[in-house]
């Protein structure tokens, strides 16, 4: 190299880092959904910590990311990024191998429940597909051995019936940039699981499709760090809806079942029933029936709950990842309710946080 | 502190370049010095203090055996015995105390030291240096100053390559720092750290990924055994090229340490061209002192057997580590007792040293004998697994890319193409942009990752 060119290499080297040097702090990266770290103070873990620090605060940290991820995969021709493959304008992390000792733990802690509260309650199962599931195999990714994980909780939960979802979802029912089910499309999923469940299925002209004006950037897109175009998230408002209210045990408020204060969450998908939360009842005085139903669920719940509710006078939704199962007898009266496991292979995949 | 890290490449280097080129000549010793201090420290706080006695000790060792014509015998022996004790006790004790309790029956308690990182290659330097003031090949040096910086010099103190201090001694007292050697230097480096990040770590994941396996099969131990052959070149040949590229903006000329080793079609010329260094090393401190070539057969073989396990030994305190050297032992003598195989066509002494050193890498990589035992059985059909599995076919055209990218760079193809192309005044012009766009990927690819180690560390 010429000198010019030494000096203009070293010049911009050096400029990248100055800035790394002098850059204001970051607390939290809206991409990645998390905390970044700090400044260490000196410390035993003063190295470690610098070195995450660095990491973290580093300038343009999302556009390198980007660079990182389109280089991994067109440069080097990787067919995934951190586990995170692009079909279709749609992000999906892969979901393999199948943890069966995952599984079993989750049918576990099932049992327990079942034991403990639920003798005398009808009990229903549904598992929620990943979109692995749909968009893996046709775009010769890995995907999980779904079929023994459905063996499996068959086999490990003789005492609830299965209502199988898998023939009435599809991958254009998912977020692209997100995990989750998208509300607008579950119509069919919420229908199966009435019919299974013996009330009333709805239907899709019983509710408005009310579009959020902020774009949802889903949690894909920030670990796939990959361009994409954001999701646009729905709510299914109706009267009857409006009109149900939601008890939050931990804060002890009611609340409403879409919860609008979430419009400015990190996660747009919290406006359904708030978000991450571990035990809530929805009343809903506009019921048919003074039926009631205890939902044993994960996030998938919160958008699903929703459009189950219409022939029930209460639903009470659980997430033992937040409650330990052994206190609920503390909170709720288990008396022959209608009882739904309704869990997504993601978590039965990754169960350890299941109480 | 590693060289592939975002504190080293945007905090540390351009502090240490900034205070060193701003220092007067008669300083910039005691800069790099305290520098790479800070460097050794930084990772090794707690081990320090060894660095500084081992320079201690061969320094006034030196120092001693250049001034006494009486008793310079007695300093050789006493800076060895410190070298080797401190590597010995470091390194090896539990090795040796494990050994011994499995052989006998005891439990004698093991030390768990931990290891001080690069100890192997400061050690080797050190006793390099008084050999070579015993033999009289270079005077002592007199500047503790100069002789801390030489042991303790950053860019090549924790992964080599093992630089000599007859090789920089004339640098050490007075070295030409130019645009020019900047300019290299720098293009080096960054050519090691592509190396590095881009390549190694990559190929690091394919190996993981099939010790995570759940659907391994026989392919796919294939394409790990290529993969860790290919990573750990590119982790280690890219560490020596960012060691001789900041070598050489600091105005040192450190030798080569690797030649394009996959070229070979003979083990004998695998090791003349990798880890050169390591090679020369103990060529000129073990194997010619204890007589060579130039003894009986008998003796010449016990020669081979010492320094190749020696060489084993010295990669690691395990007996996969042993065998590993005996292996290239044992296949050095059979290609000097049988001529005849220099006769065969080019192809097939090619792919026979491409086999043994995929071969041998597998054994290098294994944790246990009986982990290096299920990875050959595997290689070989012998493990009960399917030729070829979905999750297979999966990596391999993930990794397809990546693995070509891999085999050509470990020839000399790309650099006879950059030669050609070199003399183009477009091609010239925008050099610069190819360098700092690798500096980008390569950023991009520390701020997306995490912590990850060279795998010579551990030597």
């Amino acid at each position: 190299m010429k000198k010019y060119q030494t000096i203009l290499v070293l010049g911009l080297w050096g400029a990248l880092a100055l800035w790394a040097w002098f850059i204001p702090s970051k607390q939290i990266s809206e991409a990645e959904r998390r905390p970044l770290a700090q400044k260490p103070a000196f410390s035993d873990t003063f190295t470690t910590d610098f070195e995450s620090y660095s990491l973290d605060q580093f300038p343009l940290r999302d556009s390198f990311r980007t660079l990182k991820s389109l280089f991994h995969t067109v440069v080097l021709g990787q067919r995934d990024n951190n586990g995170i493959y692009l079909t279709d304008g749609t992000a999906v992390k892969q979901e393999y191998p199948l943890n069966a000792d995952s599984v079993n733990h989750a049918i576990g802690r099932f049992q327990k429940i079942y034991d403990k509260y639920l003798t005398e309650s009808r009990c229903f199962y549904a598992i929620v597909p990943d979109k692995g599931y749909y968009l893996g195999e046709e775009s010769e990714h890995l995907t999980m051995d779904y079929d023994t994980l459905y063996a499996q909780a068959a086999a490990g939960m003789p005492w609830a019936e299965e209502i199988d979802l898998r023939p009435v979802l599809s991958g254009a029912d998912y977020y692209r940039t997100d995990t989750h089910w998208r509300q607008e499309s579950l119509i069919p999923a919420a229908a199966a699981l009435c019919e299974g469940l013996g009330v009333t299925p709805p239907k899709a002209e019983d509710f408005a499709m009310t579009p959020l004006e902020r774009p949802f950037y889903g949690v894909y897109y920030g670990q796939a760090a990959l361009p994409m175009e954001p999701d646009t998230l729905y709510l299914m408002a109706n009267d009857l809806l409006a009109r149900c209210t939601v008890y939050d045990y931990e804060t002890e408020k009611t609340g409403s079942v879409y919860d609008l204060t979430k419009l400015g969450s990190r996660d747009l998908y919290d406006v359904y029933l708030s978000g991450a939360k571990a035990l809530l009842t929805i009343e809903n005085p506009g019921a048919k029936t003074d039926r009631e139903l205890v939902i044993f669920r994960d996030s998938f719940g919160s958008s699903m709950a929703p459009l189950l509710v219409s022939d029930y006078a209460k639903v009470t939704l659980v997430d033992i990842r937040y409650v330990q199962p052994e206190l609920l007898e503390q909170f709720l009266d288990f008396h022959g309710q209608d009882v739904l496991f309704l869990y997504s292979t993601l978590v039965l995949n990754s169960s350890a946080a299941l109480k | 502190m590693i060289f592939s890290s975002i504190p080293f490449l945007y905090y540390f280097l351009p502090a240490v370049l900034a205070v060193y080129f701003l220092t007067p000549k008669r300083g910039k010793n005691a800069v790099l010095l305290l520098a790479s201090l800070f460097f050794y420290g930084w990772g090794e706080p707690k081990l320090l203090w060894l660095m500084v006695v081992t320079i201690a000790v061969f320094y006034l060792c030196g120092l001693a055996i250049g001034r006494s014509e009486t008793h310079k015998k007695a300093w050789l022996v006493f800076s060895i015995a410190v070298g080797v004790g401190l590597l010995g006790l470091f390194k090896y004790a539990d090795f040796f105390i494990s050994s011994v309790n499995a052989a006998t029956g005891l439990s004698v308690p093991l030390l768990k030291l931990a290891l001080p990182v690069g100890i192997s290659f400061y050690t080797f330097q050190c006793l390099s240096y008084t050999v070579d003031v015993y033999r009289g090949t270079v005077p002592p040096q007199k500047n503790p100053i100069s002789f801390g910086a030489y042991v303790a010099l950053f860019p090549q103190l924790i992964a080599g390559p093992i630089v000599r201090y007859a090789d920089v001694a004339r640098e050490l007292e007075d070295r030409t720092h130019s645009w020019e050697n900047v300019g290299i230097g720098l293009r080096r480096f960054v050519i090691g750290l592509a190396k590095k990040v881009i390549l190694a770590d990559n190929l690091a994941m394919l190996t993981t990924l099939y010790r995570d396996s759940t659907e391994p099969s026989a392919i796919f131990a294939w394409m790990y055994a290529i993969a860790f052959t290919l990573n750990i070149y590119f982790d280690f040949s890219g560490y020596s090229d960012m060691a001789i590229g900041l070598g050489r903006i600091f105005g040192f000329h450190f030798l080569e340490n690797f030649d394009y080793p996959f070229l070979s079609k003979s083990v004998t010329e695998f090791w003349r061209r990798w880890h050169i260094s390591l090679g020369s090393w103990f060529r000129d401190y073990v194997y010619i002192p204890l007589g060579g070539n130039r003894v009986g057969k008998i003796k010449w073989v016990r020669n081979i057997l010492i320094v190749w396990m020696l060489t084993g030994l010295w990669h690691g305190a395990a007996w996969n580590f042993v065998l590993w050297g005996l292996l290239f032992a044992a296949l050095l003598l059979i290609e000097k007792a049988i001529p005849g195989l220099q006769q065969l066509p080019g192809i097939l002494r090619h792919g026979y040293v491409l086999l043994a050193v995929i071969l041998s890498f597998v054994l290098f990589n294994a944790d246990t004998l009986a982990q290096a035992e299920t990875d050959f059985a595997a290689l070989f059909g012998c493990a009960g697994l399917p030729l070829f599995t979905r999750e297979t076919g999966y990596y391999l055209r993930s990794y397809a890319p990546l693995l070509v990218i891999a085999c050509v760079g470990a020839t000399p193809l790309i650099k006879r193409a950059a030669q050609k192309l070199g003399g183009n005044r477009l091609v010239q012009s925008v050099e610069p942009l190819l360098w700092l766009g690798l500096l980008l990927v390569c950023t991009a690819y520390l701020v997306d990752g995490s912590f990850s180690p060279f795998l010579y560390f551990r030597f």
